[in-house]
């Protein structure tokens, strides 16, 4: 008899995998990110039957709601000629078999070594008052302190760079700044000239 | 636990059948006579000007990028809020040593002017 875990399982499963091959299949880079996000809705939904409550919700809060939008605006940044994304294709395609090689090879040494069946256990099935988030939280902010301050100095450098590397003053930009209207002395606007008076023309 | 999530399921499936529902029949009940008039690009009677695809500013991207940052703080503060009567005085701190720290960010950012939208 399958359980009804399960099954919710395999549709999951099934919708994420449909949604990762439509990724590096879908023709428009557009359409890829779009199914990106639910490639991750249905990650959200395989870490919730692992109980994994807080990861589940911070993958939705995080990359479907923030992450995702930053790749579209590059999508849309990107200015996508097709035809033009096409040209190169060849010249690049060693280097992208390549790197698959490395991450194919990466994977099949992680999952094929078996020392996750050696030191991983089985799932602890919790009460219905059970929270992962609590259980988190107790950690995250006393034993694990020190990385939980490295996180936050690591989000400082990141809006530090991010505003080094793309904070541009617009050359044609027509904003009035108030303040230096308001501070304005009479001498920066007008000045007075002696003028030697003349005779009246004859 | 999973059991408290049964709604949730419930409210996605529900929500799945109210959005493909009208476009599957539409798509079934629907008349399907298309004519080039009907097909061509609409825009507010003219013929389309331009590629809607085009560039945009990457001030966009400082925004959005600056959300996610402090999204990602918001995601710190919601276990801590749950636990913060268990981890004491100690949990408290780290967490406004945390905040500090972001602060300096923004008020560098805001020094910058990178929240100015000109």
């Amino acid at each position: 008899m399958i359980s009804f875990e399960t099954i919710v399982f395999y549709l999951l499963a099934a919708l994420s995998v449909f949604a990762a091959v439509r990724v590096i299949t879908a023709r428009n880079p557009v359409h890829a990110a779009l199914f990106l996000v639910l490639a991750f809705c249905g990650m959200a939904g395989i870490w919730l039957l692992l109980e994994a409550e807080f990861l589940a919700m911070t993958l939705i809060l995080v990359y479907v709601g923030a992450v995702m939008v930053l790749f579209l605006f590059v999508v849309m940044m990107l200015d996508i000629d097709l035809v033009q994304l096409r040209e190169g294709f060849w010249r690049w395609f060693p280097f992208g078999v390549a790197l698959a090689a490395v991450m194919v090879f990466e994977m099949v040494w992680v999952l094929g070594n078996n020392r996750t069946a050696e030191t991983g256990t089985a799932l602890v099935k919790h009460d219905a008052d059970y929270s992962n988030v609590k259980e988190l939280g107790r950690l995250i902010y006393t034993d694990y302190v020190f990385p939980f301050e490295l996180a936050a100095v690591l989000l400082l450098i990141a809006i530090v760079a991010a505003i080094a590397l793309t904070l541009r003053r617009r050359k044609d930009s027509k904003t009035q700044n108030v303040a230096q209207q308001v501070a304005v002395k009479r001498a920066d606007r007008i000045r007075i000239v002696k003028v030697p008076a003349e005779k009246r023309g004859e | 636990m999973l059991e408290n999530y049964f709604p949730v399921l419930l409210f996605i499936i529900v929500g799945l059948a109210v959005g493909v529902a009208p476009m599957v029949l539409g798509r079934l009940l629907g008349p399907h006579r298309p004519d080039s008039a009907k097909l061509s690009p609409y825009e507010c009677g003219f013929e389309a000007f331009e590629d809607a695809r085009m560039q945009f500013d990457v001030r966009y991207y400082l925004v959005a990028i600056l959300f996610i940052l402090f999204d990602l703080e918001i995601a710190f503060l919601f276990p801590w809020a749950v636990v913060l009567k268990e981890i004491g005085t100690f949990g408290f701190v780290s967490m406004l040593v945390f905040l500090a720290l972001l602060t300096v960010g923004f008020i560098y950012e805001w020094m910058k002017g990178a929240l100015e939208w000109e």
